[in-house]
């Protein structure tokens, strides 16, 4: 979710009015945002945007625009986008670059005076796209130059690391581009995005003047842009081409918006491309969609007029063509989000507004229910409630010390064997718990200073391995269950675990066994239909102490559903 | 029944005993904790006990209050009891080496003794200026007189002491001066005596202790019995029995009780509520593969809204058996191309490998995709409360992992405005709430999404869930042609609230005390 800082007088100039608060408020679910914070004395608001699929909201001009589209009811008119008759400066793109970074997109920015404000939103606008929509320059990264210092045509090339020297901005001295990718930050930084080409991107004009390094850092003499420039060229590099050209869009689209005149550019390709092998840039290059109005009211559920359908899309930007029961709708040049009919007809609502719709109250009848699992779990849970047991609820994930070692499992031992994370975020969370006692043993390490006796619970899910299943593993549900007293003792326990059998049919068997977490000859595995479901017995002192635990403790640990019956 | 009569009755054996004493007493000033013990044959405790019931009661009230010094025995000192303080089996083992003509030098004596370094010298010293011995040559202990007064007399404090800790005053101006020469101080800590400054308060009889002491006087302590038992009701003696009577607005002890945890307490209101509206449970497991997690969810391979979707890899096993088909040809056809849904697709080689990938579930929305491809009820109404984990920093807004309550409606009239009122009837049902408002919201696998906001009675506007209509690219792929409405509820702020904790991993909390005192205010 990228959240964006704005200025209010900015946002004000952009929309072509004041606007208060309440109107800010109520427009806001036009571009899927939430305000964060409001800083009264610098007129300062952060946002934050929702929607991953509209790279063209997360600046302040695309928050204006759509809503001054609203106000207006019908879109913006971009006329850089119409055909020029002139001939268009051109980059060349040179063979080889599509095993590298393949796609080049730009576009020249005449008489904008650069202010402050603008500069920064420039510069905010250019990172979220590099960062987010761009997955931090790997699929998209921008640069933006003095115009003047430019001539054309620009050269995208790929280059020798040791033989290519400029000076990069933040730096005085000209560096190598294996210099750059070694000391300077960003090279640091992005370098690992070039890694494994001997040759990488560079951009040259005409006169084999260096623009930059994409994507990893422009020339200070021609890409350091500033307060006070008026004509600057952008370019935007990347992996994917509708990407790069999506990105030029919404970056003309905002300095037109800020009174520039846009000049596109071409950009020749060495073979053809989806859009051929000239690609003219800024370009409306989003395919129409076709969509029946019956299928928009049938999905809203409201039966509205072609006229309406119609100027709900106007009003959020789109263009429509088209008669009768059938509007072919274009998006505006900012956006490539529509890959099916329902994507207009969620923009229709949106433009309505979604609290214009009347709520149908839900009338068909179905019959409700749990699951035979989940019933099971209930009847277990109110026994051991009635027996005066208190419920725990733990987290699933944890730490192999507490799963494994303080329980005197060894690592070797078929019940050590649990599920791991790969990707650990922290030691406490390191694995699922492959069984329920050692959350029951947890509570009893943080809990000594509450009265006495503790009868304690839980019924909760836990992982083991198992190959025979899809996943490889299986989800069980168990019970387990911790008396912790002075005199906690196996008969008591197995008085419970009896009772508990009775009260649901089931017949079960103890056999005498061995157990690390136990204390010897004081432990059985409890059997049922041939199956070994649990385990019942005094805690191994040890085990208490490893828990730092000074009360005796008797346990035991059931699985509730038998294997083979896991999916109700 | 008078007051004086229901009061006498009531009063607990003890307490009785205490009345008739302050009642017998000629003291005048009152009578100390200490005296009634004596006095009624008690337990200082008990007295203590009894004392602070009668002066609830009203019987009983404190008659003086003054500061003593007080003399008792520290742990040194009881030591010193049972075996003799240093100084006195100094002045022991010398004798009992001179009669058998032998010869102790200091260390002699510490080693047969058992004393330490700083008894022995402490001793030895205060003997000498005492003048009962001096050293001689070879370091050999020569006496000068058989005994110490020194030594006897605090050995006959220390017994006297011993039977119960003494005002200062009593004692005369010598012993006096010995106790506080031997007291427990700064500096001092093994010393046998202790001086406290201790508030001793006298008790009298009030006008109603003594009507209720003359009472008891006149007409005797009855036989009472503390309680019923098998035997009396089996011979019939409960007959001849009078049971005392209790005060019975004393605060109860705690006692040790089945309940439900709170969080699962309010979970089950949750689910109450969703069965009472027709919906059926559904599960999965904890374990999920990538398609099912994500990709029958339309959530491209390669895109943002699924790298910020941060998700636990397993480390083995790490992939689950191939997926079924046709659901795997139809979500990666939907994926690249749209395939028959009426969609672009996302555009890109979609690696079927990757599908196998084993994560821990990271949305309950897992669960909805596989009831989907499970012929599922059309009409239908499913739910899951799914345990859930994601690639947090875990802090006081993120749990470890956490339980997401979603589900599906089905069924050939689902629309937007059917989304709207399933989401009002939520919003009355599970936040009893009359005020809603729907926001667009995204989510990868619905459109329209929407997000549902209502006006909690406690905590003002609050998101209450988000939902949508699946896109035709996540339910056609797996046989659903009706449409399908997926939802969530974000239940743990209003879980919190009703629990009255702040810290989301308080709902998991390993305190007992707190779970024990926790109550549900839904």
């Amino acid at each position: 979710m990228p959240t964006i800082s704005v200025n209010r007088k900015d946002f004000d100039k952009l929309l072509g009015r004041h606007v208060t608060d309440k109107e800010l408020e109520a427009w806001l679910p036009l571009v899927k945002g939430e305000i964060k914070e409001v800083d009264a004395a610098s007129g300062e608001i952060r946002f934050e945007l929702q929607d991953s699929n509209r790279p063209d909201l997360w600046c302040v001009e695309g928050i204006a625009r759509q809503i001054r589209v609203k106000l207006n009811g019908r879109p913006d008119s971009y006329p850089y986008l119409r055909t020029a008759k002139r001939r268009l400066d051109q980059i060349l793109v040179e063979q080889g670059l599509e095993r590298v970074r393949p796609f080049i997109g730009g576009c020249k920015v005449r008489g904008y005076k650069v202010a402050e404000e603008g500069l920064a939103q420039l510069i905010q606008t250019q990172e979220k796209l590099a960062d987010i929509f761009g997955r931090k320059r790997r699929m998209v990264s921008i640069g933006l130059y003095r115009l003047p210092s430019i001539k054309f045509p620009v050269t995208y090339v790929l280059a020798d690391p040791d033989r290519t020297r400029f000076r990069p901005l933040g730096y005085g001295e000209p560096m190598s581009l294996r210099e750059i990718l070694e000391i300077h930050p960003k090279g640091q930084e992005y370098g690992g995005l070039l890694s494994g080409h001997d040759q990488v991107p560079l951009l040259r004009d005409a006169k084999g003047d260096v623009l930059s390094f994409p994507p990893i850092i422009n020339s200070r003499d021609i890409g350091e842009v500033q307060v006070g420039d008026a004509d600057l060229f952008i370019e935007v590099t990347g992996t994917d081409l509708r990407m790069v050209m999506l990105a030029v869009n919404i970056l003309a689209a905002n300095l037109h918006d800020r009174g520039a005149s846009i000049e596109p550019v071409e950009v020749v390709y060495p073979s053809k491309t989806a859009y051929g092998r000239t690609v003219r840039m800024p370009q409306a290059f989003s395919k129409p969609c076709a969509i029946k109005l019956s299928d928009v009211s049938t999905a809203l559920g409201d039966a509205l007029s072609p006229k309406d359908i119609r100027a709900s899309l106007a009003s959020y930007g789109y263009t429509v063509t088209g008669s009768g029961s059938r509007l072919l709708v274009s998006l505006p040049p900012y956006r490539n989000d529509l890959m099916h009919p329902v994507d207009v007809v969620e923009d229709v609502a949106i433009s309505r507004g979604y609290n214009a719709f009347g709520p149908i109250m839900p009338a068909t009848f179905t019959v409700g229910g749990l699951s035979r699992i989940e019933q099971l779990s209930d009847k277990v849970r109110e026994l051991m409630l009635g027996f005066g047991f208190q419920e725990i609820v733990s987290n699933i994930l944890g730490a192999r010390v507490d799963l494994i070692h303080r329980m005197r499992l060894s690592n070797g031992h078929p019940e050590a064997r649990c599920v791991e994370i790969e990707n650990v975020m922290s030691q406490s969370y390191e694995c699922l718990r492959q069984w329920v006692l050692p959350s029951l043993l947890r509570v009893e390490t943080a809990s000594s200073r509450s009265f006495y006796p503790h009868f304690l619970f839980e019924l909760g899910e836990v992982v083991v391995l198992d190959p025979q299943t899809e996943t490889g593993t299986r989800t069980e549900v168990r019970l387990g269950a911790l008396l912790a007293h002075a005199n906690a003792n196996f008969s008591e326990t197995h008085s419970f675990l009896d009772l508990l059998c009775f009260y649901l049919g089931w017949a079960y068997a103890l056999t005498p066994t061995d157990h690390p977490s136990f204390l010897e000859g004081r432990v059985g595995r409890v059997e049922r239909e041939g199956n070994a479901v649990g385990l019942i017995g005094e805690l191994h002192p040890e085990v208490l102490e490893r828990w730092q635990i000074t009360m005796p403790c008797s346990a035991f640990e059931l699985v509730i559903d038998l294997p083979g019956k896991s999916q109700s | 029944m008078s007051e004086v009569t229901q009061l006498a009755e009531s009063l607990h054996p003890h307490e009785v005993k205490v009345v008739s004493a302050l009642k017998a007493s000629a003291q005048r000033e009152g009578l100390t904790e200490e005296d009634l013990a004596k006095a009624a044959g008690l337990e200082v405790a008990q007295v203590s006990a009894a004392l602070g019931r009668l002066q609830l009661k009203g019987l009983v009230t404190v008659l003086s209050e003054t500061t003593r010094p007080i003399v008792s025995l520290t742990e040194t000192g009881k030591h010193y009891f049972q075996r003799y303080a240093p100084m006195v089996r100094v002045m022991s083992a010398l004798r009992a080496a001179a009669e058998k003509g032998g010869q102790l030098t200091i260390k002699d004596i510490q080693t047969r003794e058992g004393l330490d370094s700083g008894e022995i010298s402490t001793s030895v010293g205060e003997l000498k200026r005492e003048g009962v011995l001096a050293i001689g040559v070879g370091g050999v202990v020569q006496t000068t007189s058989a005994a110490s007064v020194t030594a006897d007399s605090l050995q006959q404090l220390i017994r006297f002491v011993h039977e119960g800790p003494k005002p200062l005053s009593e004692f005369p101006a010598s012993d006096q001066a010995l106790i506080e020469k031997f007291s427990q101080k700064r500096g001092k800590p093994k010393e046998p005596f202790r001086v406290d400054e201790r508030v001793i308060r006298t008790y009298g009889l009030q006008e109603l202790g003594h009507a209720v002491a003359l009472k008891i006087q006149k007409e005797g302590v009855r036989e009472e019995a503390t309680r019923l038992t098998p035997e009396m009701l089996k011979d019939g003696s409960w007959r001849q029995v009078r049971f005392r009577k209790y005060t019975i607005a004393l605060k109860p002890a705690r006692i040790a009780a089945g309940k439900k945890h709170p969080y699962r307490e309010f979970l089950d209101l949750v689910k109450a509520k969703l069965v009472s509206m027709g919906f059926e449970e559904m599960r999965g497991g904890l374990i999920e593969n990538e398609f099912w997690n994500m990709d029958a969810l339309f959530m491209p391979q390669f895109h943002l809204a699924r790298e910020t979707h941060d998700v636990y890899f397993v480390k083995e096993p790490r992939h689950s058996s191939p997926i079924p088909e046709p659901f795997l040809s139809q979500v990666a056809g939907a994926h690249e191309h749209g395939d028959r849904t009426g969609s672009s697709g996302w555009d890109y080689t979609f690696d079927r490998m990757r599908t196998r990938r084993l994560v821990l579930r990271s949305q309950g929305t897992a669960v909805s995709a596989r009831t989907l491809a499970a012929t599922p009820h059309v009409p239908g109404k499913y739910f899951s409360i799914a345990r859930c984990f994601r690639y947090d920093q875990v802090d006081a807004t993120h749990a470890p992992d956490f339980f997401q309550i979603e589900g599906i409606v089905l069924g050939p009239d689902i629309n937007f405005r059917t989304l709207l009122g399933l989401l009002t009837l939520f919003a009355r049902e599970v936040a009893q709430a009359q005020e809603i408002r729907f926001a667009p919201a995204y989510f990868p696998f619905t459109e329209p999404s929407v997000e549902v906001h209502v006006r909690h009675p406690r905590l003002g506007w609050i998101e209450l869930g988000g939902a949508g209509l699946f896109r035709p690219e996540v339910r056609l792929p797996l046989g659903v042609e009706v449409p399908v409405i997926a939802w969530g509820l974000g239940l743990d702020r209003m879980a919190m609230v009703a629990l009255d904790i702040h810290d989301i991993r308080d709902l998991f909390s390993a305190d007992l005390e707190m779970i024990r005192s926790k109550r549900v205010q839904y």
